[in-house]
């Protein structure tokens, strides 16, 4: 049960060095809130902050309405999963699981009974009597979790908790998780590099990147509509084709024109979008961005009733991926290899070429300098 | 596989050397001490009359040296959990990064690299009863090393520092293995400083801790040097330990064989007290 707050909250290692810079954000209770970006961009130094393991250099945190800053990381009732899991070593999982209880004198009995309901939501109650040494990733993790949700925190902290574990364990803890934030009803803050995760578990995403907050939302409106370039590129997989186009009008119509090998390609913006663009941008040159399932082959966009005026987007295949639901198509353009998502019907081979038509009211279109979305709806 | 008779004669001769050396300088001695402990014998330390176990039964009748055991046990004690008290508590402080830590580290390592008979005159500087710094700091008139009262206590302190230096060391490398972010969680679990250290630091020095323990004993129960600077075995016999005594016996009383038996009933107490610790490490390691 957790309303917290973060300030103008800034980390700085040394004179130059930031790890977190001017961080706002608020965490509303039951919230599960994902800090997502590449490695390195200060995800865990914004968690430790918030658990109290690193001292702020500047700004405020509040929670619940108490400035937190200089409390110590006992005082701030938290729990955290580690990265590297940090097991006491020399107790067993069942010792490890109840420690946060014994320290505060809970009686016997009861840690036993907790104990024993947290083995059973993780399934690890065959390994109570072992040592950390004993147990594998997937296993140490459990415990690791099993330790923290033994408690009822304010917030439970998690640092990429599922990054050591292959990928079939991943998909299943991910389900585990979102399980256990709904039965426990409450704060949880996750941090990750993978976006999958950050898409499928939270219910609010903070996208970072160089200590910075890029964009914070929905991850439905994070992937459909990110404020820069760097967001619609992290979010997303294959992520999303960025090619660069010069803006032009024609016969009174916005159009990006962008030419290879003397071939001319245009895609007309709807209305709404090139209102936007002729503003700032008539002549200039943008990026424009698409998502590899916002296009269609010619039967499919003619079925969705996209918009088939533009021209000359016809595209030789150099990798074809046979997904099983799916047809993943790559081809190249402005010497960057771009993906199409097609339905599994779509037969064309390396090699050959395909008509290809994007669905203007998913085009995204970004200042070539800046990398803002010119197009980026302000909601409210 | 050669014929079985054959005994391979090769890798004995590489154990020769090292064989040559425990004979001369271990062997021998051994067991030419377990012989002369059977003997009366001359000034030149020679046997001249067999007396079978009658120095071990004189021994352990004698006033002053069942004097001497009860004086190398307190010594003992006092030198092993002070000196490693000293280590422990300065290889935890050290444990973590802050401006002046080489300083820090040098100066608890240090006694390491004192020699146990310098530390002695400096100590004996220090203690003296009239311009010494003790009793002027602590406003006292203590004769500290030649009260019967303070002495053994003067030389165990002076012991236990001495030996904290190597102790600092092994610590310090026991407590470098451990993981840092279980102290995070810890902290973040709600573990204040004092419960992180007996619930995580000591159980994680267990693997340590026994060699340390091993070593410190055999050490403190062959400290010599210093006792004979400082207090020559008085005042009273009130710093006698058993090595000392053995010094005393053999190289101004001329008794080698009393010398010789008290050596043996050293080396039998430190062989038991070893394999007493050997038996509970088995049980006490906690990883
Ligand atoms: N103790 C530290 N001292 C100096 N720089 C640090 C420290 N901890 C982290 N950093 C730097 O801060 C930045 C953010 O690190 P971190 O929060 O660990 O990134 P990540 O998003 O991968 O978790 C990195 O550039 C890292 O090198
Ligand atoms: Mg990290």
């Amino acid at each position: 049960m957790a309303e917290m707050a973060l300030r103008n909250v800034c980390k700085q290692f040394d004179s130059a060095h930031y790890g977190v810079k001017n961080f706002n954000l608020d965490i509303h209770d039951k919230e599960f809130v994902i800090f997502v970006g590449p490695s390195g961009c200060g995800k865990s130094t914004t968690l430790r902050l918030i658990a109290g393991l690193e001292e702020i250099t500047d700004g405020e945190l509040w929670i619940d309405g108490k400035l937190c800053n200089y409390l110590e990381p006992r005082e701030r009732d938290m729990s955290m999963v580690f990265q590297n899991y940090a097991l006491y070593p020399n107790m067993t999982v069942y010792e490890n699981i109840a420690y946060s209880l014994k320290i505060r004198k809970v009686p016997k009995k009861e840690i036993d009974k907790r104990v024993k309901e947290v083995a059973k939501i993780l399934e690890i109650e065959p390994l109570l009597k072992r040592k950390p040494v004993a147990l594998s990733g997937g296993q140490k993790q459990r415990v690791a979790i099993g330790a923290a949700i033994i408690r009822k925190p304010k917030a439970f902290l998690m640092d990429e908790p599922l990054s050591n574990l292959d990928a079939k364990l991943r998909a299943q803890m991910r389900v585990e998780l979102k399980k256990i934030h709904n039965q426990l009803d409450t704060t949880i803050i996750y941090v990750t590099h993978d976006q999958t995760e950050a898409m499928t578990l939270g219910t609010k995403i903070v996208v970072m990147k160089d200590g910075e907050i890029q964009q914070v939302d929905t991850p439905q409106n994070i992937y459909s509509n990110p404020i820069n370039k760097f967001v619609a590129g992290f979010v997303g997989s294959p992520s999303m084709n960025f090619i660069a186009c010069d803006v032009e009008e024609e016969a009174g119509k916005v159009v990006l024109i962008f030419a290879i090998n003397n071939a001319i390609k245009k895609i007309y913006p709807n209305n709404h979008d090139a209102q936007l663009i002729r503003e700032k941008y008539m002549g200039k040159r943008v990026i424009l961005g698409i998502r590899p399932e916002d296009v269609y082959e010619y039967e499919e966009a003619k079925k969705r009733k996209i918009d088939l005026n533009s021209v000359g987007i016809e595209e030789e295949i150099v990798t074809r991926e046979m997904l099983g639901a799916e047809v993943m198509l790559y081809f190249e353009e402005q010497n960057r290899t771009h993906a199409v998502k097609l339905g599994p019907e779509n037969k064309t081979r390396i090699g050959e070429k395909i008509q290809l038509f994007f669905d203007t009211d998913q085009i995204h279109i970004f200042d070539i300098e800046t990398g803002r979305n010119i197009l980026y709806r302000e909601r409210n | 596989m050669k014929s079985g008779k054959k005994i391979e004669f090769a890798p004995y001769c590489y154990l020769v050397p090292s064989m040559l050396i425990f004979a001369v300088f271990l062997f021998y001695p051994f067991f030419k001490t377990i012989y002369l402990s059977l003997f009366m014998t001359n000034k030149m330390g020679q046997a001249k009359l067999f007396v079978g176990l009658q120095n071990y039964i004189d021994l352990l009748n004698s006033k002053s040296f069942q004097n001497s055991l009860k004086v190398t046990v307190v010594f003992v004690l006092i030198v092993v959990v002070g000196g490693m008290l000293l280590g422990l508590v300065a290889a935890v402080l050290c444990n973590k990064a802050f401006p002046g830590i080489r300083v820090f580290s040098t100066a608890y390592a240090l006694p390491m690299a004192i020699a146990s008979s310098s530390a002695a005159m400096i100590f004996q500087i220090m203690l003296h009863p009239t311009v010494g710094i003790v009793n002027k700091l602590l406003g006292l008139d203590i004769n500290w090393l030649n009260d019967p009262r303070t002495a053994l206590y003067c030389v165990a302190i002076l012991t236990a520092w001495l030996n904290s230096g190597i102790n600092f060391l092994y610590f310090s490398a026991g407590l470098g293995n451990i993981d840092e972010t279980i102290y995070e969680r810890a902290s973040v679990d709600g573990a204040s400083g004092v419960q992180q250290f007996f619930h995580l630091t000591l159980p994680g020095l267990s693997p340590i801790m026994f060699y340390t323990v091993v070593v410190n004993i055999i050490q403190a129960f062959q400290s010599f040097g210093q006792i004979k600077i400082l207090t020559e075995g008085g005042p009273n016999e009130s710093t006698n330990v058993i090595v000392y005594s053995i010094y005393r016996d053999a190289f101004f009383n001329y008794r080698f064989g009393s010398a010789s038996a008290q050596s043996v009933i050293l080396f039998i107490i430190i062989m038991l007290v070893t394999l007493v610790m050997f038996r509970m490490e088995r049980k006490g390691v906690n990883y």
